[in-house]
């Protein structure tokens, strides 16, 4: 995704729109969009089949033994917080501001690496306490459900840490802020998917 | 494209703030409950607050807001059928398991369970605290139990948790001895007093809990082998038939349906083929075993091949497993000549073997089955 970006902005100045074309808007921005409806869909189903299958596991460990709320809250809190950085290093760019740019992204992607950290964490501690993707329904549907959005997390942090890279490489502009917005639309994205799975999943669990 | 009418920076300030004191506030009411709000508004609560900082991100962080519509018209579209799949998914998954605690069978069921002291209920299901209201009352009463642990005196040493003898065997033909008054008392007594007895003085206030099966069973079986399987019991076993019935609904019915017949090529039939297995010589203690451990790798019955997984049961009550295997062999078929009723004893004296599903399934294959 980033390296087709990065080449699309390389001749972002040569390229003229088309005569023909229907829409005004940026092709990569609405092709964004529509792969954030497609990915929707598919959250929609790992979280319902989350719940479908909720309270039915036979043996455990349940989520009440291994859920810890207060380290989760943290890890959601840095999430969002990185989303907020995430739209201040975009508003940066449009200001060609480039220094702050990349404060900002490095930020972004720092936070979403200590994210990642407090996922593994979490993951490891689960298997110690004799969770596994086979030990019973809700091992299944939670590794399934987590790991897909840790891999989606771990795909924006290198998709960010690429575009900080490639602004040392070669200079961007104000006007390849687009190629930094669909980045962020991504990692938005990424935020509201956990906002819904810490409250479904985690929150939920202990009322 | 949006340019000129972008956010300002404070916005996106006051935005985070709101989603930062927001997650406090959920994080709060978990942490900290208020019983003045109930747990229905609690999660409402919660899923509302979700929502809110949900719609923030995308209005104010992805610029839904202000930017073209074409863009919120793709993002809404997937929303609509994510959304529908997840009704769909409700539909089909959440409510059949609430209805079914209104049916009659299940309401009965509950109603048994509510003979049961509440401060022996709680005990039981500590351990499964997470599941519902509804799969609780379908789990057989713990007075069908059959079991009383009596408390280690020492912590985790097995040597001084007090078992006594399974006495099933030995006093049957009704003439209850003296030290057993409960077995004359009910149908279910028998299998009881098989695995638990517990004639000596009981030191321990400790309920029985589901859980500690397992761990008696494994010192139990030295005794229970004696008197069950080498003299077959004079008088024909009885057992709790209803009981049979109501582990096999609880546990069992789901895949392999109430009429036993399955769910053909994906859950094999139970009628008709488990008396066929039962014939088979070793036949007994497989079914058994395949209860107990599970069963994996591919079957043929009837013709059609099965390959899938049988959970291991292994954490039900030796008695629960004894009475659903005889509802098993007795239900839809005529009873397999010289049936022999599991005991309780029986059970235990299988779970030492500690096999694998694989196991069993190689096992299948020794008989001659396929």
């Amino acid at each position: 995704m980033s390296a087709e970006a990065s080449s699309h902005a390389a001749s972002g100045a040569s390229a003229h729109p088309a005569p023909y074309r229907s829409s005004k808007l940026p092709d990569v921005k609405l092709l964004m969009w529509v792969f954030l409806a497609s990915d929707t869909m598919f959250f929609g189903s790992l979280i319902g089949t989350y719940l479908a299958y909720r309270e039915r596991s036979l043996v455990g460990p349940f989520p009440q033994d291994l859920f810890d709320i207060p380290l989760t809250t943290v890890s959601t809190f840095v999430l969002l917080m990185s989303s907020f950085l995430m739209v201040l290093s975009l508003h940066a760019l449009r200001q060609n501001d480039i220094g702050k740019f990349r404060l900002w992204t490095a930020g972004v992607a720092f936070f979403g690496a200590i994210f990642l950290g407090f996922q593994v964490f979490e993951f490891t501690h689960f298997a110690h306490a004799g969770l596994s993707i086979h030990q019973n329904l809700f091992g299944t549907t939670f590794f399934i459900l987590t790991g897909t959005h840790g891999v989606h997390v771990t795909v924006g942090v290198i998709w960010l840490v690429s575009l900080l890279v490639t602004s040392y490489i070669r200079p961007m502009k104000a006007k390849d802020a687009v190629y930094l917005e669909i980045a962020g639309l991504y990692w938005h994205f990424v935020d509201i998917v956990w906002i819904v799975i810490f409250t479904v999943v985690y929150l939920v669990e202990f009322v | 494209m949006s340019e000129g009418k972008h956010t300002s920076v404070s916005t996106y300030v006051i935005v985070a703030l709101i989603l930062g004191v927001i997650t406090y506030v959920e994080f709060a009411l978990v942490e900290y409950p208020q019983a003045w709000l109930g747990s229905g508004w609690t999660i409402f609560l919660l899923v509302a607050l979700s929502i809110v900082k949900f719609v923030m991100v995308v209005m104010f962080f992805m610029h839904l807001k202000d930017d073209d519509r074409t863009y919120s018209g793709f993002f809404s579209s997937g929303m609509f059928i994510a959304l529908a799949t997840f009704v769909g998914l409700t539909a089909m998954f959440i409510l059949p398991k609430a209805v079914a605690s209104t049916r009659p069978d299940n309401r009965a069921a509950q109603e048994a369970s509510h003979a049961v002291p509440h401060e022996l209920l709680d005990n039981v299901e500590t351990r499964g605290a997470s599941r519902a209201p509804a799969e609780i009352a379908d789990t057989p009463a713990v007075a069908d139990r059959s079991v009383s642990v009596e408390a280690p005196t020492a912590p985790n040493d097995a040597s001084t948790y007090s078992v006594t003898p399974p006495a099933g065997a030995t006093a049957q033909g009704g003439a209850a001895t003296a030290e057993e008054p409960a077995a004359t008392e009910a149908p279910a007594a028998e299998a009881t007093g098989a695995q638990s007895a517990a004639g000596e003085a009981a030191e321990a206030e400790e309920p029985a809990a589901q859980e500690a099966t397992a761990e008696e069973a494994e010192e139990a079986p030295a005794q229970a082998e004696a008197p069950t399987a080498e003299e077959p019991a004079a008088a024909a076993v009885s057992w709790d038939k209803d009981h049979g019935a109501a582990v096999f609904n609880a546990n069992c019915m789901a895949c392999h349906q109430m009429t036993g017949q399955g769910i053909p090529g994906a859950f094999p039939p139970l009628a008709s083929h488990a008396v066929e297995v039962y014939a088979v010589a070793g036949g007994r203690d497989y079914l058994a075993d395949a209860v107990i451990f599970g069963l994996q790798g591919a079957i043929n019955v009837n013709g059609m091949t099965y390959n899938g997984v049988m959970p291991a049961w292994g954490h039900l009550a030796d008695a629960d497993l004894a009475d659903a295997l005889n509802h098993v062999l007795t239900a839809w078929d005529d009873e397999p000549a010289g049936f022999q009723p599991y005991t309780a004893a029986d059970i235990a004296a299988r779970r030492p073997d500690g096999l694998s599903a694989g196991d069993v399934h190689a096992k299948r294959e020794a008989l001659g089955l396929h």
